[in-house]
C-alpha cells in the first residue's frame, strides 16, 4: 500500500506511474503527525508528514475540529526546532489550520518572538502569520513592529507587513488607517514590490477622501513609479479621479497625457491598462481614441494568445460607441476569423459585424459560414445578434443576411440559438419591408420541422398576423394546416387560430379556411375543438365570400390594449355574481417597472417575446378605496393615478405623500400621512390646501382624519372639481394642521389636552401629464398607421442646451407622462441624434402617438421635432401645448 | 475575483485545487470544465504558452508545464490579463521549486516545497530577486494581493 515517500532516482521509466501519495490515508497520516512530539526531533521526517497533512487538504479532505486541534497543538512543537525548512512548513500548516481564538493565545508569543528576529524570513513569514490568525487587542500589542516593518530594508518583510495591512484593513481598519505616514514612505520605496502593496493600501486607507486621492495621483504621475503592477493600480486611480473631475471642469481633459504616456510603456499590461483607460473615458473624442486604437491594433497580431484576446476584446467594446473608430483594425481582425481560439474568433467575427461597410458584408458573410459550424451555441447567438444589428444598418442586403439566418436555422441547434435566430428574422420582417414575405416562406419552412412548441406557436401566431397581408397569402396556408395534422395539441391550437385569421382576413381564402376548420372540429384536444367552433360560429356566414365584420375581427384578433398583469388581477378580484365580467372595468395604467428590471441599454425588445408585464396594479386598490368614500361616488371611473408625490423631506416629524386621482370632472388628492414620534399622537388632521395658482379648480370637498397615532398612517383626502375634459394646471400650497398630544411611550397613556399645530407640506402641482395613461401598443408602426395622418400636428422646438441627448430625451418623457416604445427611451452613448416613440391615453380616452426626434450640436443645444397622431386634433393640439409650455 | 486554481496531471487527475467563492456543487463543473479544456486545448502547447477562454463573464488562463497543467479563473477586474501575471507567477514559483520543468513525478516528489513556494511565491517571478534560487521569502498573501488587486 505506502510506497516510500521520496525516492530520488526520477529518470527510469518504469516508475513514470510513481506517486509519493498513492494510498494516502486521513487517519495514517494523523497517527504519524505524532512524530512532532517526539523529544528528538527529526526536521526531514516532520517536514514530510506536513507535506502529507498539505496533500490531502489539497485534495479537498477536511479536519474535524478535533483532528485540526490535535494537529496544530502537535505543530507548535515543532518550533523548538532551529530547521528554517520546517519552521517555514510551521508557518504554512498554522495558516492552514486556521486554530481558534483561544488556540492562538499558544504560538503567539512564540510568532511575537520571531517577529522581531534577526532573520527576515522569520520576521516577514511571522508577521504573516500573526496578522492572519490575530484580532483586535492582539493587534495593538503587535502594532509597533509592524509600523517599523512597513518601513524595514528589507523589501520582502515591508511588504508582508503591507499586505498584512491590506487584510487587515477589512476587519480593524481604525488602527491600518493610523499607519498612513509609513505607508506613504514605503510608496517611495526602491523595491518595485513594495511599492505596488503600499500604493495599494495607501488608496484603500485614502479612498473615501476624494482630495488626498488626487493628490496622491497628482504626485504619482509627475514622477517615476517603478512597478508595473503600480504602475495599472495609478492608471486605474487616474481614471478614478478623471471621472470626479469631469464633472466639474471643463476645457482639456486633466491627465489625458498621463495616460497616453503610459500607451509607450516598456510593460504589456500597463500599454493595456492605458488603452483600456483610454476607451472607457466618458465622452471620449476620436481624436484621443487613436493612440490606444494604434497600439491595441499592434496587438491583435501578437503571437500570444492571451494578448490577442485582450485586444479584440478591448476593441469589441469600442467598437459598440465608436464603430468608425475601429475600421483601421479591420484587416487585422479578419484574419483573426481563423483563430484557433474561438474566443478570439467570435469577438473578432462580432466586431466586424459591427464595424463593416456594406460593400464588405458579403464577403464577411462567407467566413462566417465556414466558422459557424465549428463554435458552440453560446458563440452562435453572439453572432446571430451581431448579424440582425448588420441587417437593420444595412437594409439592402437583407438577402444574403437573411439567406445565411435560414442556412443556420435550418442547422442544429438548442433552443436559445433558435430563438435568436427566429426573433432575428421576426424583427427583420418588421423593420425591412422587403424582406418579409422571403422571412415569412423561411419561417413556415422551419416550422415543419421544429422541435420546440414554444417557437412554433409563436411563429404560428407571426404567420397569423403578416402572413394575411401579402400579395399571395394562400401560400401559407399548406404549411399551417399541416401542424393541424402533425403535431402536438398546443401547436394545433396555435394552427386553428392562425388559420382563422387568414378566413377572417382574406375573403376570397374564407370558404376554404372553412373546410379546413371544420375538419378540426374532430380533434382529439378540447382546446383545439373549442377553438375551431368559435371560429366558426363567428367569423362568418358559412363560409361564404363575405367581408367579416370589423367587430367580430377585433374581437378575436385585436389586441387586448389592457396589460396583462392588470386584466389578471381584475380576474382574481372578479367574485361571481349575477352581473357579468366587464373587461371595460379593467384599467390600463401600464405601471413602471422597478429599474432593475429594465433592458439592457442598446437592447432592442425581443422579437417574438410576450410583452413585459408589470408588478400586480394598485390602481384596482385605489378605485376601491375611492369608491368606498360616499363623497366621491359620483365622480365617476377614475381615470388615472399618479404615483406618490413626496410632499415632505425624509426623516421629517411627519412623513407626507400624495396620490393625485384624475377623474373627468374632478381631481382628488390623497394625502399618506405617518406620524414618526412615539411620544405625539395627532387628532382631526386635515391639509388646508390654497388654490389660489390653480384657478381652474374649485374645492368640493375634503375629508380629514380622526387621529394619527405613531407609526400607523392615514388618509386625508381633498377634492377639487375642473372643467370636463380640459386638462387644466395649477400649483397648490399644503399645510397639515392638527392637535397634538403627549402620550408616554412606555404606558401608552395619552393626556388629555392638546395643542393645535400646524406644520407646512411642499407644493403640489397638477401636470398635463397627469392627464396622460401610459398605455403601451406592441407594434408602434402598425399603431401609427392605423390612425392615420388626418390629426397629425408636426412641429419642431428648441430645447436649448443640455447636459445630454439622455437627458432631454428623458425630461420629454416625463413632460408627456406617456409610455415609451419599443425601448427608444434608452439613449445610445455619444449618439446625436435619437427617435423616441411614445404613446398613451389623453383624458377622454383618446389614443395618442408622438413620435420625437432630436438631434444634438457641438455646444449641446437640443433640437426636436416632434410629431403627434390622435383620434381628435384637440388631443394633438394639446401635446403640442404641453411641449410648448413645458 | 479569483475564482480558482487547479493543477492538473496530463490524465486529468487533480493534483492541487483551491476554490474561493465557489459553491461547493459547483466545483465539480467547474474541475470538469477546466479539465476538459485542457485536454481540448493544450496537446501539442509549448510549455508556458499561455492559452485563454472566457465563458460569460469568467475568464481563464491556463497553461502546461511539462506534465503539468495549470488554470487559473477570475471574473471581473481579474481579466485575462491579471490572470496572465497570476499564472506567470505560479509557473515560476513551481520552476524555482523543481529545478526544472516538472514531470509529474517531480512535482509530486517536490510537492512540499511547491506548496511553500505557492505560499511564499512572487520573489524570483515579480523582479526581486534573492541571492538563492529559492530562500523562501514573502508568501501566498502577496499572491492574494496580487489577485485582489489587479
Amino acid at each position: 500500500m505506502a510506497q516510500p515517500l521520496v525516492k530520488k532516482d526520477d529518470d527510469r521509466d518504469d516508475e513514470a506511474e510513481y506517486s509519493p501519495f498513492l494510498g494516502i490515508e486521513k487517519g495514517a497520516v494523523l497517527q504519524e503527525a505524532r512524530v512532532f512530539n517526539d523529544p528528538q526531533l527529526d526536521p526531514r521526517r516532520c517536514s514530510q508528514v506536513i507535506t502529507k497533512l498539505l496533500y490531502l487538504l489539497n485534495q479537498g479532505e477536511t479536519f474535524t475540529k478535533i483532528e485540526a486541534t490535535e494537529v496544530f497543538f502537535a505543530v507548535t512543537k515543532l518550533f523548538q526546532s532551529r530547521d528554517i525548512g520546517l519552521r517555514r512548513m510551521v508557518y504554512l500548516m498554522i495558516k492552514e489550520l486556521s486554530p481558534s481564538a483561544d488556540e492562538v493565545i499558544i504560538v503567539t508569543s512564540s510568532l511575537m518572538k520571531d517577529m522581531t528576529s534577526k532573520t527576515d524570513m522569520y520576521r516577514a513569514n511571522a508577521i504573516r502569520v500573526l496578522c492572519r490568525i490575530t484580532d483586535g487587542t492582539l493587534l495593538t500589542q503587535i502594532e509597533r513592529y509592524l509600523k517599523q516593518a512597513i518601513v524595514d530594508k528589507n523589501p520582502v518583510v515591508a511588504s508582508a507587513a503591507l499586505v498584512s495591512g491590506i487584510h487587515l484593513l477589512e476587519t480593524t481598519p481604525e488602527i491600518v488607517k493610523r499607519w498612513s505616514n509609513e505607508v506613504q514612505e514605503a510608496v517611495q520605496s526602491r523595491a518595485a514590490l513594495v511599492q505596488f502593496h503600499a500604493l495599494a493600501l495607501l488608496h484603500q486607507i485614502r479612498q473615501n477622501d476624494r482630495l488626498a486621492v488626487s493628490k496622491l495621483v497628482t504626485s504619482l504621475t509627475r514622477g517615476t513609479v517603478r512597478s508595473p503592477l503600480a504602475q495599472c493600480l495609478l492608471i486605474r486611480y487616474t481614471t478614478q479621479v478623471i471621472r470626479e473631475a469631469a464633472t466639474t471642469q471643463t476645457g482639456d481633459r486633466p491627465f489625458y497625457d498621463f495616460l497616453e504616456s503610459c500607451l509607450r510603456h516598456k510593460a504589456e499590461m500597463v500599454i493595456f491598462e492605458a488603452a483600456r483607460a483610454i476607451t472607457e473615458l466618458n465622452g471620449v473624442t476620436n481624436r484621443e481614441l487613436t493612440p490606444a486604437i494604434t497600439v491595441l491594433q499592434l496587438f491583435l497580431s501578437s503571437s500570444k494568445p492571451v494578448l490577442r484576446f485582450a485586444a479584440v476584446r478591448t476593441l469589441n467594446k469600442v467598437a459598440m460607441t465608436h464603430p468608425m473608430a475601429v475600421t483601421n483594425c479591420n484587416i487585422d481582425m479578419e484574419s483573426l476569423i481563423s483563430d484557433q481560439n474561438r474566443s478570439i474568433a467570435t469577438l473578432a467575427i462580432t466586431t466586424l459585424l459591427k464595424t463593416g461597410n456594406e460593400s464588405s458584408v458579403d464577403r464577411l458573410m462567407k467566413q462566417i459560414t465556414n466558422f459557424m459550424s465549428d463554435i458552440a451555441d453560446e458563440f452562435k447567438i453572439v453572432v446571430v445578434e451581431a448579424i440582425r444589428s448588420l441587417c437593420l444598418k444595412f437594409p439592402l442586403k437583407y438577402r444574403s443576411l437573411m439567406n445565411f439566418l435560414s442556412n443556420i436555422l435550418r442547422e442544429e441547434g438548442g433552443f436559445e440559438y433558435k430563438k435568436a435566430i427566429v426573433d432575428s428574422i421576426v424583427i427583420l420582417i418588421r423593420d425591412i419591408p422587403d424582406a418579409k414575405e422571403n422571412g415569412l416562406l423561411h419561417l413556415c419552412e422551419f416550422i415543419e420541422d421544429c422541435e420546440f412548441t414554444y417557437l412554433s406557436t409563436q411563429i404560428l401566431h407571426f404567420l397569423g398576423t403578416e402572413g394575411p397581408k401579402t400579395s399571395d397569402p394562400s401560400k401559407y396556408i399548406r404549411y399551417i394546416y399541416n401542424r393541424v395534422h402533425l403535431e402536438n395539441a398546443t401547436v394545433r391550437a396555435a394552427a386553428v387560430s392562425t388559420l382563422a385569421k387568414f378566413g377572417a382576413m382574406v375573403d376570397a381564402l374564407k370558404p376554404r379556411v372553412f373546410v379546413l376548420l371544420r375538419r378540426c372540429l374532430y380533434d382529439g384536444d378540447d382546446e383545439v375543438r373549442d377553438r375551431a367552433t368559435l371560429y366558426l360560429n363567428t367569423v362568418g356566414s358559412d363560409g361564404e365570400v363575405i367581408e367579416t365584420d370589423k367587430v367580430v375581427k377585433d374581437f378575436l384578433f385585436g389586441s387586448l390594449d389592457i396589460p396583462l398583469a392588470n386584466i389578471e388581477t381584475s380576474l382574481k378580484n372578479y367574485e361571481p355574481a349575477e352581473q357579468p365580467f366587464d373587461i371595460n372595468s379593467v384599467p390600463k395604467e401600464v405601471k413602471t417597472q422597478p429599474l432593475a428590471e429594465k433592458k439592457a441599454p442598446g437592447k432592442k425588445p425581443a422579437g417574438l417575446g410576450a410583452p413585459p408585464s408589470g408588478p400586480p396594479s394598485t390602481v384596482d386598490a385605489y378605485e376601491k378605496l375611492l369608491s368606498s368614500i360616499p363623497e366621491f361616488s359620483d365622480f365617476g371611473k377614475l381615470f388615472k393615478s399618479s404615483a406618490p408625490v413626496e410632499l415632505t423631506e425624509a426623516e421629517t416629524e411627519y412623513a407626507v405623500n400624495v396620490v393625485k386621482h384624475i377623474f373627468d370632472r374632478h381631481v382628488v388628492f390623497q394625502y399618506n400621512c405617518t406620524n414618526t414620534i412615539p411620544e405625539q399622537l395627532l387628532e382631526n388632521v386635515t391639509v388646508i390646501v390654497d388654490a389660489s395658482e390653480a384657478e381652474e379648480f374649485a374645492e368640493v370637498a375634503s375629508k380629514p382624519l380622526r387621529s394619527l397615532p405613531y407609526d400607523s398612517p392615514g388618509q386625508i383626502f381633498g377634492a377639487f372639481e375642473k372643467p370636463e375634459g380640459v386638462p387644466a394646471v395649477g400649483k397648490f400650497s399644503n399645510m397639515l394642521r392638527f392637535i397634538v398630544k403627549e402620550v408616554d411611550p412606555t404606558t401608552g397613556d395619552v393626556e388629555d389636552d392638546g395643542v393645535e399645530d400646524e406644520y407646512q407640506l411642499e407644493d403640489l402641482e397638477v401636470v398635463a401629464a397627469d392627464y396622460v395613461m401610459k398605455v403601451g401598443v406592441s407594434n408602434f408602426r402598425n399603431a401609427w398607421e392605423s390612425i392615420g395622418p388626418d390629426f397629425e400636428r408636426v412641429d419642431e422646438y428648441g430645447l436649448g442646451p443640455r447636459e445630454s441627448l439622455a437627458e432631454a430625451v428623458s425630461a420629454v418623457i416625463s413632460l408627456l407622462g406617456m409610455q415609451p416604445c419599443e425601448g427608444t427611451e434608452v439613449v445610445a452613448n455619444n449618439s446625436r441624434s435619437h427617435t423616441c416613440l411614445l404613446s398613451g391615453v389623453f383624458i377622454g380616452n383618446v389614443k395618442v402617438l408622438v413620435r420625437l426626434q432630436f438631434g444634438i450640436d457641438g455646444p449641446k443645444e437640443v433640437a426636436m421635432k416632434l410629431a403627434v397622431r390622435s383620434e381628435d386634433d384637440n388631443v394633438s393640439d394639446m401635446i403640442h401645448e404641453i411641449v410648448a409650455s413645458g | 475575483m479569483i475564482l480558482a486554481v487547479l493543477f492538473a496531471n496530463s490524465e486529468g487527475n487533480i493534483l492541487v485545487e483551491r476554490f474561493n467563492g465557489v459553491p461547493a456543487e459547483e466545483r465539480l463543473h467547474w474541475r470538469s470544465f477546466l479539465v476538459k479544456l485542457g485536454a481540448d486545448n493544450l496537446k501539442g502547447v509549448k510549455n508556458e504558452e499561455l492559452l485563454v477562454a472566457s465563458h460569460k463573464s469568467v475568464y481563464i488562463v491556463y497553461t502546461v508545464l511539462g506534465d503539468v497543467s495549470i488554470f487559473v479563473v477570475g471574473k471581473d477586474e481579474y481579466d485575462e490579463l491579471a490572470l496572465a501575471e497570476v499564472i506567470f507567477a505560479i509557473t515560476s514559483a513551481v520552476k524555482d521549486a523543481c529545478g526544472k520543468i516538472p514531470t509529474e513525478r517531480l512535482f509530486l516528489d517536490k510537492y512540499g516545497k511547491i506548496c511553500l513556494c505557492l505560499d511564499e511565491i512572487v520573489w524570483k517571478t515579480l523582479s526581486y530577486t534573492t541571492k538563492a534560487s529559492f530562500d523562501g521569502h514573502g508568501g501566498q498573501d502577496f499572491f492574494i494581493v496580487i489577485l485582489n488587486i489587479l
